[in-house]
C-alpha cells in the first residue's frame, strides 16, 4: 500500500557545495540518495513530495563535512501483511510463481496455491484448473493477500 | 522437490522467524489476464481463511499446510483453527506504522505520483536527477490501480466509515481492492468482520456510491 509518511535523514554535505545554492544542493543530494531505497521500516520510498524542515548544520570535528538533519515528505510503498493486493506474475515454476507488484516481487508458494490448480509445465509454464477456465501464467493478474514480507538489502520480497 | 500440500517446506532456505515467506495467492480471485474473470463467492466466513491459515509467519510452513490445503469451498470443519490464525493476517498498518502515517489510496497515490513527474520535465535541466525505478513502477502500479475517476470524492464517500470506527487503513484496502458487494468487503478485510452488524448498511451505500465513481473499463 501506498503511505504518505514524513522521515528524517540526516545529511552530509561536502564543503564545496556551500554558498547561494546550500538548501538546493542538500534537497538534490537527499533525492538521489533516498529515491529508490527501501528500508525494512518504511518500505521503498518511491518520490520525494516535498522538504519539511532543514535543521542547523553541525561541522563534523576533523573534517569540513556539515551534516544538516532534513525533514521531509515522501510516498512510500510498503507491502502488509494481511493486504489484498493485485500483482502480475512475472515468472512460474513448479516451487510457485513470482508477481510484482510497484516495486515489491511477491512469491507465492505452490503450497497457497488451491489444489484444484495444477501445474503444466512447457513453452508457457502455467497453474491451470481442473477444467482449464483459469489459467496463471506469465502476464496474467492475480490478486493476493499477502501473509508475510522480508527485506532483502535492497528490496522487499 | 515440493509437493502440494505435503510437508515440503518451502523454499527459499532461510526460515527465521522474522522471514517469512511471501505472500499468498488470493485464490479466489485470480483471473488470467482479466480482473474480473472468475467471480467468487465468498460463501461462508470460514472459507476465504481457509488457505490463508497456513503461513504464519514464523517460518514453519510445514504443518499448517495439511489444514489449510483445500480449496476454496472448503469445509467449514477447520473453522476454529482457521479462525485464529487468520487473526494474525489481519491489517495491523496503524500498530506497525508510526503516527503521523497517512494511507493513501491507489488513485490517490497516482495522482500525487503523476504531478511529480510533470514536474521532472521541468527539472531535468539538471541532468543528474533522474526518477529512480521504484519510481516508474511505482507509477505504473497505482495507475492500474485506481478505478476512480477522482480521488476527493473517493476519499468523501469513504470518510463516512470512520465514524463506526474503520481505520484509514481498512478504507484504503476498500478502495484499493474495489468491491462490488458488502459480502466482499467483509472478506477482503478480515478485520471488519467484528463490526459486521454495525457495518453492512453503510457500507452498501458506500459501495454503491462508489460504483458511481468508478471509470467504465
Amino acid at each position: 500500500m501506498f503511505f504518505h509518511i514524513v522521515l528524517e535523514r540526516n545529511m552530509q554535505l561536502h564543503p564545496r557545495h556551500f554558498g547561494r545554492n546550500l538548501r538546493e544542493n542538500l534537497v538534490s543530494k537527499l533525492m538521489k540518495d533516498v529515491e529508490g531505497t527501501c528500508s525494512g521500516r518504511h518500505g521503498f520510498v518511491v518520490a520525494i513530495t516535498g522538504i519539511e524542515n532543514v535543521g542547523k548544520g553541525l561541522i563534523r570535528d576533523g573534517t569540513g563535512f556539515v551534516t544538516f538533519p532534513v525533514k521531509y515528505q515522501c510516498v512510500v510503498f510498503r507491502p502488509f501483511k494481511g493486504e489484498i493486493l493485485e500483482a502480475a506474475v512475472t515468472m512460474v515454476n513448479k516451487m510457485g510463481f513470482f508477481a510484482e507488484t510497484g516495486p515489491v516481487q511477491i512469491f507465492v508458494s505452490n503450497h497457497l496455491i488451491p489444489d484444484d490448480m495444477e501445474f503444466q509445465s512447457g513453452d508457457m509454464p502455467n497453474y491451470t484448473t481442473s477444467d482449464g477456465s483459469v489459467k496463471i501464467q506469465k502476464d496474467s493478474e492475480v490478486r493476493l493477500k499477502i501473509i508475510g514480507t522480508r527485506v532483502d538489502a535492497t528490496e522487499i520480497v | 522437490m515440493s509437493e502440494k500440500g505435503g510437508r515440503m517446506f518451502s523454499l527459499p532456505t532461510k526460515t527465521t522467524p522474522k522471514s517469512s515467506l511471501k505472500s499468498t495467492a488470493g485464490k479466489d480471485d485470480n483471473s488470467a489476464k482479466s480482473k474480473r474473470g472468475r467471480k467468487v463467492q465468498f460463501g461462508t466466513e470460514g472459507s476465504p481463511d481457509v488457505n490463508f491459515s497456513s503461513p504464519k509467519s514464523d517460518g514453519k510452513f510445514a504443518t499448517p499446510f495439511g489444514k489449510g490445503g483445500k480449496g476454496e469451498k472448503a469445509a467449514n470443519g477447520g473453522k476454529t483453527h482457521v479462525a485464529k490464525e487468520s487473526q494474525s493476517l489481519e491489517l495491523r498498518v496503524e500498530q506497525e506504522l508510526p503516527e503521523n502515517v497517512k494511507c493513501l489510496m491507489d488513485c490517490e497515490a497516482a495522482s500525487i505520483l503523476e504531478g511529480i513527474q510533470d514536474q521532472m520535465v521541468i527539472l531535468s535541466s539538471d541532468p543528474t536527477i533522474k526518477l529512480p525505478e521504484s519510481f516508474g513502477s511505482g507509477l505504473q502500479y497505482a495507475k492500474t490501480g485506481s478505478y476512480y475517476t477522482n480521488p476527493q470524492s473517493v476519499r468523501k464517500v469513504l470518510q463516512s466509515l470512520t465514524k463506526y470506527g474503520v481505520s484509514n487503513s481498512e478504507i484504503c484496502v476498500i478502495a484499493n481492492t474495489c468491491p462490488e458487494t458488502v459480502d466482499e468487503v467483509f472478506a477482503l478485510v478480515r478485520s471488519l468482520e467484528a463490526k459486521r452488524s454495525k457495518l453492512t448498511g453503510p457500507l452498501k451505500d458506500v459501495l454503491e456510491e462508489l460504483a458511481k465513481l468508478k471509470t467504465s473499463t
